[in-house]
């Protein structure tokens, strides 16, 4: 014992006389090793504490609140009761003590054992005995950091203080000045408001105390440490300010000054404020202030110049008019609604009679920000607005005016969706008539915005649940028939289409007895005496044509329609096919690419899916097939359905078809698809009178390709089924198309087989068998390349990058050797060239094969790893290749570096800066153009090393602005312009020598030139002058 | 502009803005010289800001086609504008601001002349010399508060 | 026509920005220029050529708008856009900056040195024309501020053996000013051009004087002994018109020769003659010789060299100094 005294009384002699510090953490330890207790502690610091120097007393009380800062969590009550009294004592003493004792008082506020009513009695002795403005900020932090641990953990004691904790507080904070403080006074004032503290007679004290740092105007220092932003203290003030409706009458017209400041983050941290507050408060919060709030929001509304500030005041106007709404109408009270809703429509109203004029759209955003907040507003304003629009538009002439309303029209239908339920009657029922009337004329008029907008607004009217009649429904079509057979310009047409597209998701029935039936017509007419049509009749024709197909697409996402529209697309290609040349091969094309999109939106993909299974799918094959095999001596020659675009327009239609169809018909599928293409079976395919011995893989005699190329279908059929469905004769399929790919001198035939072979590798399972499959066929390729005077080194070329690409996407490690050998190639005077373009295809989706639509494995971010791998390779490839062949190995690394992401181009960047650099000065064209496309998109957030690198990049894309190459020019002036905007101090000593190079392409010969560099000049000339950046 | 400042024309007359200028075949053909052409020259002034709105000299009908007149062989450019009111004291800031972006923007050979539509203004006279003068149009750019105006509305249009 | 001008050398000036002005030195050796980079060049002959002798940098904040040597060629003034002129004092090849004479409320646009070397004139754009007088200590007083132009005030001239100035305004018109008990008053104001009148000269014997301006004309000044003998009376004796496709920046006359050569802003420099059978009080001048693309931009300025009869000096907006040789046909 008489040991443990001694210790203790060592540690404070050490602690206070000897200034030593680390003795407060052996202090402590001593504590919770038991080897004295705290009580001893304080007996032994006796002389210290009674000491006449007030240093020496602030020392002694140092050591024993460091010590309680690290056991506050052991001590008993017994001990935090005497410990309290002794504190609260020392809080009267010499202010020099003051800071420990608040830190000893701040460790034992984290006490679980706090006895009854201390926390009381030491936030009394606080309030009373100290004046925390006068302490230093650490002191202040920790009186703030007191009163939110008492908070956490004694509410109902600090409760029962009444409004004196309120006013005690308000006064501790009041002038404070840092802002790691005044997040903590926010946090406490915000607690004080949302858990209910009696604000008693002191609410507008603690709204003055809280509300004079309104708005915030706080930027960080440069270097500041604690990270503490303007956003920060803006939240945390806020929501104190909006916590209460008890601060309304006060916040109100502060709101109201504040919004009339010039400073713009003034103005808009105002309006959000306010919409944040309203949210809280009920309508008579905000009775007498209604007028005031008003005038404001329309003045920032009407003569903003900034979309930040008119979308923030919209919203707020949103926010109030939902407030009124939420009132209770009773039968005595003020329909303060309604009242507020007459301001603002007798502000704006009348402008939207002025279609001509600047304020027509500020006045229709107002009034439209007001609609979309309820039901209720929506009804008021609508009510009031919709016959003066009406009447505007049968009143004015110009179709410029006519369109502005039609366009507020469209806005108020919007914004009324917003608010409203589907099962609700539309707002709208009572201005139906009138509205399609509009509408209607619209439509008949000549000037195509005002069509345009009329199909807009059609289309949000029949979005109202149960507005639009049948008959309704029945002219619009009606309407766009005939825009659809008469109406030239291409930007009506597309509207129509997806007006089209819309009504017929809504309204299938009508489409399907009107508009198909009708367009069908159109499209199998002859044009009458072909020969003596002008030509420009002629091409009108083709447009209509052009116009129907895409509609018949776009009609058809409900299978009904579908059933109707596909036999019409498909009858195109069965007539071209037969001849007689009604449809040319264009239409042939988008006949088919009409197919593809109804095939990829088909909502309901079982009916769907079976109509591509049943018969789309084997009518497409036999068309194919029968055009494949025709004599080719025939009389009236080939059919079009040889030709390359169609059969490739074809392979999407299956393959977006097969990638969507339920397991059994892709099983069943696969295997009608092989038994075709391996045994020449047709017994599926309709009109069947084929010959019985097809043999579409095998090598035709002379070379005859028209069948071989059939193969392409095949990647349709088999390539894109889910991973699960088994092919048929996988092997036999895979050796078949392995042989051909080598053996046809048909481009489209061999690398139609590599790629359905690729496309089939990808999808089989790891293991042996794969990877003795995978080598047989590097060998065979390997081979066939080394030997320089093979014939079919480019058919093994083809086949080896097909190959490589499926390994790549699933990671498979056999890849390594096939990219190796590729890079090799680079050297390669024959297929060099051909290599290093080939790097775009492994690095590229394709589109008909290997994409995760067709369910290939392709594992993320193969291309970031790819490069990982391999841009060493092509770095010392580079250095060491003769200097003929290194543009080869830039053009690879260029579409190696395209396609990656930029988080991993910006990474990666500064090794292959210089590269890149080299790239820009490599006199081909393609390198040039590809590295400039690569680049600008890193430019836009340029990474140091770039920057560090500026002065070579400079001189190298201004070498480029005078390109023979009329690309290369435009790509370079982007990325010029785009330098532009790097940090000012870095690009500013480059401004005079850009500027009088960019002289020079404004006189460019090709417009395109000059358009950009005249936008690049621009912003350079503003760089580092005043008003510009 | 500030809440406080009242606008000389607070509700003036909007017109359509013109689309974007379709592109032709030729001037996707390397080999074809497109000549700068009326369009050519209303497209870069035409998205100029106006001082005072937030609306582009085009949408306030300041500047219209039919009034650019280019002749690229002899070199010279003839730009009318036309103030919203006849009292508006930002025409000369605004005479200014196309001149300086056609200057900025086309070949030095030109000679440029920009004037107020004949009979738009009340100090048409005035006004024209002033922007004739380009010994005062090269101290005006050298006073930074006139060229950060200038800067200003020509920002925020491109 | 044969082509009589022939250019000797093209210099470029003023890179990335505008040459306003150049001025030959007394002796003819040495020609200053300056233009909008905020800096005076001075170049002189090496050789066959001419090249850079030194740049007078730091004096102005703003544009230089022209240059004047003092009539002993030691003295260099300046006159600049950030409203002040500054005297630079040449010392052996360099020139040190001796002072700056402050006052002008904004741009000022011209100054020039009496023939005495004790008088200075500068004018402005805040529609003054001030006389500044040079004692031995190299001090500048300004002795009047004369306020006669209702606008800026383009150019200041003095007469080559009178105590006599002239002045050329954005307000079309010509003010000439005389001495009167300590301070100097405009005694005659010339109407005629229709728009601002960009610059003018006297000839050698400063009886007549030539102003150009805006109005594309070309104007010929004689001066008659007015009736009351106490006022100045200018008649304009001739207008060149037709020849100018644009403003017309700059004249000068040859006090050798008697050529006028002009600086036009449609790029041409144009040298004309007078025909000496004529009326003197009705001159002809024709067109002996032009250069139609002398310079890619505005030709702003154009001077004969003092001594050299036919040399010339002419500078431009695309920032270079053009010197040419002036023959005449035999």
């Amino acid at each position: 014992m008489a040991e443990d005294s001694t210790l203790v009384l060592s540690l404070v002699e050490e602690f206070v006389s000897g200034l030593q510090d680390s003795k407060a953490k052996d202090a402590a330890k001593g504590v919770k090793d038991g080897q004295f207790t705290i009580l001893q502690l304080v007996e032994a610091l006796g002389l210290s504490l009674t000491s006449s120097q007030p240093q020496t007393r602030a020392r002694g009380v140092q050591l024993l609140s460091e010590v309680l800062q690290e056991i506050y969590g052991e001590l008993a009550e017994r001990e935090v009761e005497l410990l309290i009294a002794f504190y609260e004592n020392r809080l009267k003493d010499h202010y020099v003590i003051t800071p420990p004792v608040l830190q000893g008082l701040r460790a034992l506020t984290k006490c679980a054992a706090l006895p009854p009513g201390s926390a009381v009695s030491m936030l009394r002795s606080l309030f009373q005995d100290v004046h925390v403005q006068s302490l230093m900020l650490a002191e202040r932090a920790c009186v703030y950091n007191m009163l939110i641990n008492l908070m956490e953990t004694r509410e109902s004691e600090l409760k029962g203080l009444g409004a004196d904790f309120v006013f005690g507080f308000v006064q501790s904070m009041d002038g404070e000045r840092d802002p790691r403080n005044l997040l903590l006074a926010f946090q406490i004032a915000k607690n004080i408001i949302h858990r209910g503290y009696d604000l008693g007679k002191f609410t507008e004290e603690l709204f003055e105390v809280t509300s004079c740092y309104f708005p915030i105007d706080f930027t960080p220092p440069s270097n500041d440490p604690h990270g503490i932003t303007r956003e920060d203290l803006i939240l945390a003030l806020r929501a104190v300010l909006t916590g209460t409706p008890k601060f309304a009458e006060f916040l109100l017209p502060l709101i109201i000054e504040k919004l009339d400041s010039d400073v713009p983050s003034a103005k808009l941290d105002s309006l959000q404020t306010l919409t944040a507050c309203v949210s809280q408060y009920e309508h008579k919060d905000l009775a007498e202030f209604l007028e005031g709030l008003w005038a404001s929001l329309r003045r920032e509304v009407f003569q903003t110049s900034s979309e930040k500030i008119e979308s923030a005041g919209l919203t707020t106007l949103t926010a109030l008019t939902s407030c009124l709404s939420r009132s209770v109408l009773t039968s005595e009270s003020e329909d303060s609604l309604s009242n507020f809703l007459d301001l603002i429509l007798k502000d704006c109203k009348h402008h939207l009679c002025e279609p001509d004029l600047k304020l027509v759209w500020p006045s229709a955003k107002l009034l439209q920000a007001a609609c979309s907040a309820s039901m209720r507003a929506s009804h008021i304003i609508t009510a009031a607005v919709m016959p003066s629009l009406v009447e505007q538009y049968t009143n004015r002439t110009q179709c410029s005016h006519r369109r502005t309303l039609l366009e507020v029209v469209q806005r108020f239908i919007q914004s009324v969706t917003t608010c409203q339920s589907d099962s609700e009657q539309s707002v709208f029922s009572a201005f139906r008539e009138p509205l399609c009337s509009m509408v209607f004329s619209a439509l008949s008029e000549s000037n195509s915005s005002l069509q345009i907008t009329a199909t807009s607004v059609l289309t949000s009217l029949a979005q109202q649940a149960g507005l639009l009649s049948d008959s309704d429904i029945e002219l619009a079509v009606d309407h766009m028939i005939r825009l659809l057979l008469t109406e030239e310009d291409e930007r009506v047409s597309i509207a129509v289409i997806d007006c089209a597209g819309a009504l017929a998701e809504l309204h299938p029935a009508v489409f399907i007895a009107k508009l198909i039936p009708r367009l069908k017509r159109e499209m199998f007419s002859e044009p009458m005496d072909r020969d003596n049509r002008e030509a420009s009749e002629l091409h009108s024709h083709q447009a209509v044509r052009q116009r129907c197909l895409s509609v018949l697409a776009a009609i058809s996402s409900q299978p009904s329609v579908v059933q109707e529209s596909t036999p019409v697309l498909l009858e195109v290609l069965s007539s071209a096919h037969t001849g007689g040349g009604l449809f040319s091969v264009d239409e042939v094309v988008s006949a088919c690419q009409s197919l593809q999109k109804i095939a990829k939106q088909a909502q309901d993909t079982e009916e769907t899916g079976r109509c591509f299974h049943d018969v789309i799918i084997p009518r497409l094959l036999s068309l194919a097939l029968q055009a494949a095999l025709q004599d080719e001596g025939a009389s009236g020659g080939r059919s079009p359905l040889v030709e390359e675009v169609i059969l490739s327009a074809m392979v999407p239609v299956i393959s977006t078809a097969c990638s969507r169809l339920q397991p059994t018909l892709a099983g069943q599928t696969a295997s009608r698809a092989v038994s075709l293409f391996l045994d020449g079976d047709v017994s599926f395919l309709p009109d069947n009178s084929f010959p019985s011995h097809i043999q579409l893989l095998k090598k035709q005699q002379g070379d005859s390709w028209s069948q071989s190329q059939m193969v392409c279908l095949l990647i349709g059929c088999v390539c894109s089924l889910p991973r699960s469905v088994e092919v048929p004769q996988i092997d036999r399929l895979l050796s078949e198309l392995e042989d051909m790919s080598y053996t046809c001198s048909h481009p489209l035939s061999y690398t139609s087989a590599a790629k359905c072979f690729a496309g089939l590798i990808n999808k089989r399972p790891q293991g042996d068998s794969f990877d003795d499959l995978i080598q047989r066929t590097m060998k065979r390729v390997f081979s066939t390349l080394d030997s320089n005077s093979s014939s079919v080194r480019i058919q093994a070329f083809t086949l080896m990058i097909w190959v490589a690409k499926a390994l790549l996407l699933r990671y498979h490690p056999l890849c390594t050797a096939l990219t190796d050998k590729l890079f090799s190639l680079l050297d390669d005077s024959d297929l060099g060239p051909m290599a290093a373009d080939s790097f775009s295809l492994l690095m590229n989706d394709s589109a008909d094969v290997l994409n995760r639509g067709c369910h290939a494995d392709v594992r993320i971010m193969y291309r970031q790893r790819f490069f990982s791998e391999n841009s060493a390779k092509l770095v010392q490839g580079f250095n060491t290749a003769p200097q003929e062949k290194k543009s080869n190995y830039l053009k690879a690394l260029s579409n190696i570096v395209n396609k990656l992401p930029k988080q991993v181009q910006v990474t990666e960047l500064p090794a292959l800066l210089s590269l890149l650099l080299e790239a820009l000065s490599c006199p081909d064209q393609g390198v040039q153009l590809s590295t400039l496309s690569c680049l600008e998109p890193v430019l836009i957030n340029p990474p140091p090393a770039l920057i560090q690198q500026l002065e070579a990049l400079v001189s190298r894309l201004l070498a480029l602005i005078t390109s023979p190459a009329m690309s290369v020019r435009i790509a370079s002036l982007r990325c010029i312009h785009a330098l532009s905007l790097f940090p000012v101090h870095e690009v500013l000593p480059f401004r005079a020598r850009v500027l009088k190079a960019m002289a020079q392409p404004l006189d460019d010969k090709k417009r395109l030139v000059r358009n950009e560099a005249v936008k690049a000049r621009g912003e350079w000339f503003l760089l580092g002058s005043p008003g510009g950046r | 502009m500030s809440g406080g400042t009242r606008l000389e024309n607070a509700n003036p007359v909007i017109f359509q803005r013109s689309g974007e200028r379709l592109l032709t075949a030729s001037e996707e053909d390397e080999d074809v010289h497109d000549p700068i052409d009326d369009r050519e020259i209303f497209d870069m002034i035409r998205s100029i800001n106006d001082p005072e709105h937030p609306l582009s000299l085009e949408e306030l009908n300041v500047v219209e086609q039919v009034r650019v007149k280019v002749n690229d062989a002899e070199s010279t450019v003839g730009v009318e504008f036309t103030p919203t009111i006849p009292h508006c004291s930002m025409a000369t800031l605004i005479g200014l601001s196309i001149k300086v972006k056609l200057l900025r923007s086309l070949p030095n050979r030109f000679k440029i002349d920009v004037h107020i539509t004949p009979g738009t203004h009340a100090s048409e006279e005035a006004v024209n010399k002033q922007l004739a003068d380009k010994e005062r149009v090269a101290a005006a750019l050298e006073n930074s508060s006139l060229l950060e105006v200038v800067n200003q509305c020509l920002s925020r249009s491109i | 026509m044969k082509e009589a001008l022939s250019l000797v050398q093209r210099l470029s000036a003023h890179p990335d920005s505008r040459c306003w002005f150049v001025s030959w030195n007394p002796n003819g050796t040495l020609l200053a220029s300056c233009g909008g980079d905020k800096a005076i060049r001075i170049w002189g002959r090496e050789g066959d050529s001419w090249i850079c002798k030194s740049v007078l940098q730091d004096g102005h904040q703003r544009t230089v708008r022209k240059v004047a040597w003092s009539p002993c060629g030691n003295y260099l003034a300046s006159a600049s856009f950030d409203a002040t002129t500054c005297i630079w004092k040449k010392k052996n090849d360099d020139f040190e900056s001796l002072t700056v004479l402050e006052g002008h409320e904004n741009e000022v646009k011209c100054v020039t040195w009496a023939p005495s070397g004790n008088l200075l004139a500068t004018c402005s754009r805040d529609k003054s024309v001030w006389v500044w007088e040079v004692d031995e200590e190299d001090e500048y007083e300004c002795v009047t501020v004369v306020n006669s132009h209702t606008q800026d005030v383009k150019h200041v001239v003095w007469h080559p053996n009178q105590e006599l100035l002239a002045s050329a305004s954005y307000d079309n018109n010509i003010c000439i000013y005389k001495e009167e008990d300590d301070d100097w008053e405009c005694r005659a104001t010339l109407q005629g051009h229709t728009s601002t009148v960009w610059s003018l000269c006297f000839d050698a014997t400063g009886k007549r004087m030539a102003s150009c301006s805006d109005d594309r004309t070309v104007k010929i000044w004689k001066e008659y002994p007015s009736e009351s003998g106490q006022d100045l009376s200018w008649k304009c004796v001739c207008t060149l018109s037709g020849y100018h496709g644009r403003t017309v920046y700059d004249i000068d006359w040859c006090r050798l020769t008697g050529a006028l050569v002009t600086a036009c802003g449609d790029d041409a420099v144009r040298v004309f003659k007078e025909d000496e059978t004529a009326n003197p009080d009705e001159p002809v001048f024709s067109l002996a010789a032009q250069v139609t693309k002398a310079h890619n931009q505005d030709v702003n300025c154009v001077t004969w060299n003092p001594k050299e009869a036919g040399l010339l000096a002419s500078c431009s907006d695309d920032g270079e100094i053009a010197i040419w040789r002036f023959q005449e046909e035999d």
